[in-house]
């Protein structure tokens, strides 16, 4: 049963041309990363070379070209900010999608009159979500190899590939939270609009809220994927600071850049640390949705907007 | 155009905006995290204060007769509050416009406000009115909590012409969270489906908001090194500028990225009033207007534009649900 869910709404997502859409925006998204990543790589060189000329002609001897000791995979940095902006926002979107199509045709309703399960219905959905983001994810992992191939004339080593996997099935951890954010919201509510907005707000608040308060990072800090330590100057930071593991995105972004070596280097275990709130939070999440779902009623359609 | 029946439309959006529990919450996250990003701010500033007081006093005993001025400022302690106003302000401003059509729309207050002699100019006066007074209402609200944090735990009150920047600072947020309503209002007056014209808005906010801006940001290459870029290589101003003389090329380019979004018009238009950026403190209030007058020109714009398209979509839009209810 749990396949004939997700086998209908994949193909529900194939027709309504979501999936495709989703696809099209992460491999949009991976090359513009690459894009970028190259053009900053290009500038911050000829920028060292003028400061060489520069500096020789004060007789100040130059420091090192930043780029020589930046690593191959920072070209991607990028990435550590586009998945958790576009890429959880689509995440959510999708997990809206799934459920509250049904809940407005009127579907779950059909659904519910034959013998399935909530769990089972709630599997099938999840797989079909969980589907459509590892390949979109997939798709990104093949353009970034691509754009380092492009980038730096020769294919990444089987390291820089292991991590480039590592990142991308980390990504997926972290969106399959948001789509679960996504699928809840639309559980817990009875209007469209207001599930819709609700989710939207769970993501600002993990997103931008919560790492102001555990970090003192400003939101427009989190828009850049190499931003100044947190200050710890404050009492109240070296408090907060205590609830960082608590901070999704800031365990994801932490992770990221360990994966793709643009921070300093760390433990593998602490690597894989970064990755144990994630994993709970997508548990616990999944638990309320299941929870919810066997409770839910199905014959209330989502009639208001 | 009745002024009665505008201002009786525009009442009735402003009391049905906070019935909205959505709003409530998103105006609550709002409030809360610039609460934080002050109170944060604030408590640093007063133990710099002090520093800088203890130093002058030493100073004083000492005979020093030439004090250099304090190198804090006080208004930019304000750059997370409005950093969160260009972010969340431009999200709840969306929502509300959204609320605007849906309400009438599921309510089904469309088609008996069309049996009075509501023209849809009227109609758009009073929403636009009413949203207007809801947001002014909100920015009101935090900048109160803002400036009471920076005197009561800042322990630095705003001159009057500080005040003044701020006035004006909290102004263009109210024009550009009403560019926004504005754009909830379109899209989900276009919309067969109110909840698609809520994923457009969205989408655009996206786009506009956090995009466009990041990419600009990010192509700047002082911004892709721990530190900045120009201080790991010892440069120093003037070597910055040397050097960036010969790119002037791409930074047209990178700022003609920033500038297609109307969030960094915003931006930059409030952090120099609330002096963020070093170069813009000790600008009297007449070289600031100047200095900014492309980024108001830009705001002035895209308020029209978008006011425009307003006053057009509520022309257009049905007076009863089509196509589905959600």
């Amino acid at each position: 049963m749990i396949a004939l869910v997700a086998r209908q709404q994949l193909t529900t997502l194939h027709r309504q041309r979501t999936a495709v859409t989703v696809v099209g925006l992460f491999v949009a998204m991976t090359a513009l990363a690459g894009v970028i990543g190259w053009s900053s790589t290009q500038t911050i060189s000829r920028v060292y070379d003028q400061a060489v000329v520069l500096l020789a002609q004060t007789g100040t001897p130059a420091p090192a070209n930043p780029i020589g000791i930046k690593p191959t995979l920072s070209l991607l940095s990028n990435m550590t900010v586009y998945l958790p902006l576009v890429g959880a926002l689509l995440a959510v979107l999708l997990g809206h999608l799934v459920i509250a199509d049904d809940r407005t045709s009127g579907v779950g309703r059909l659904l519910f009159s034959r013998r399935l399960s909530g769990p089972a219905y709630l599997a099938g959905k999840a797989a079909a979500v969980g589907a459509v983001l590892a390949v979109a994810l997939t798709a990104s992992l093949l353009v970034s190899v691509l754009a380092l191939l492009i980038a730096n004339g020769n294919l990444p080593t089987a390291a820089d590939l292991g991590r480039l996997a590592l990142f991308y099935a980390l990504s997926l951890l972290y969106l399959s939270v948001f789509a679960l954010v996504g699928m809840a919201a639309v559980l817990l509510t009875r209007k469209r609009s207001l599930a819709l907005l609700s989710a939207m707000g769970v993501w600002l608040v993990v997103t931008f809220a919560v790492p102001q308060f555990t970090s003192g990072l400003r939101p427009t800090a989190s828009l850049n994927p190499v931003s100044d330590p947190a200050s710890a100057t404050t009492a109240f930071f070296r408090a907060t600071a205590h609830a960082r593991p608590l901070s999704l995105s800031e365990q994801y972004k932490a992770a990221s850049a360990d994966l793709l070596q643009t921070g300093p280097a760390h433990a593998v275990t602490a690597t894989l640390g970064h990755a144990v709130p994630l994993l709970l939070g997508a548990g616990l999440l999944a638990l309320l949705v299941s929870l919810t779902v066997r409770r839910h009623d199905w014959s209330r359609s989502m009639a208001g907007e | 155009m009745s002024s009665g029946r505008v201002l009786a439309l525009a009442r009735h959006e402003y009391r049905a905006a906070w019935r909205s529990r959505i709003l409530l919450t998103l105006v609550a996250i709002l409030a809360a995290t610039t609460f934080v990003s002050v109170l944060t701010a604030a408590l640093d500033y007063r133990g710099q204060l002090a520093d800088y007081q203890a130093y002058v006093q030493a100073a004083t005993a000492d005979g020093v007769t030439r004090i250099p001025p304090s190198p804090l400022a006080l208004l930019s302690l304000l750059r997370g509050a409005m950093e969160y106003v260009e972010i969340l302000g431009a999200v709840i401003a969306l929502a509300l416009g959204y609320l605007t059509i849906s309400r009438e729309r599921a309510n089904g207050t469309l088609p008996l406000l069309r049996s009075r002699p509501v023209t849809p100019g009227e109609q758009a006066a009073g929403s636009a009115l009413g949203a207007l007074a809801v947001l002014s209402t909100l920015v009101a609200s935090t900048a109160v909590v803002a400036v009471l944090c920076l005197g009561v735990i800042g322990r630095d009150w705003p001159s009057s012409g500080q005040g003044v920047q701020l006035l004006l600072a909290y102004l263009a947020a109210v024009v550009y969270m009403g560019v926004f309503y504005a754009l909830g209002v379109v899209a989900t007056a276009r919309s067969r489906v109110a909840t698609t014209g809520l994923m457009v808005a969205l989408g655009v906010w996206l786009l506009v908001v956090l995009i466009i801006p990041q990419i600009g940001d990010t192509l700047d290459a002082d911004n892709q090194v721990p530190g900045g870029l120009f201080a790991a290589l010892g440069l120093d101003r003037n070597g910055e500028t040397a050097v960036l003389a010969h790119f002037s090329g791409y930074e047209h380019v990178r700022n003609w990225i920033e500038e297609a979004s109307v969030s960094k018009h915003f931006e930059r238009f409030a952090f120099a009033m609330t002096d963020v950026k070093d170069k813009y403190r000790g600008f009297t209030l007449g070289q600031l207007l100047t200095e900014k007058r492309n980024d108001i020109g830009w705001l002035a714009f895209y308020a029209t534009a978008l006011g425009t398209a307003l006053w057009r979509s509520f022309r257009r839009v049905p007076p009863t649900p089509q196509g589905g209810t959600a």
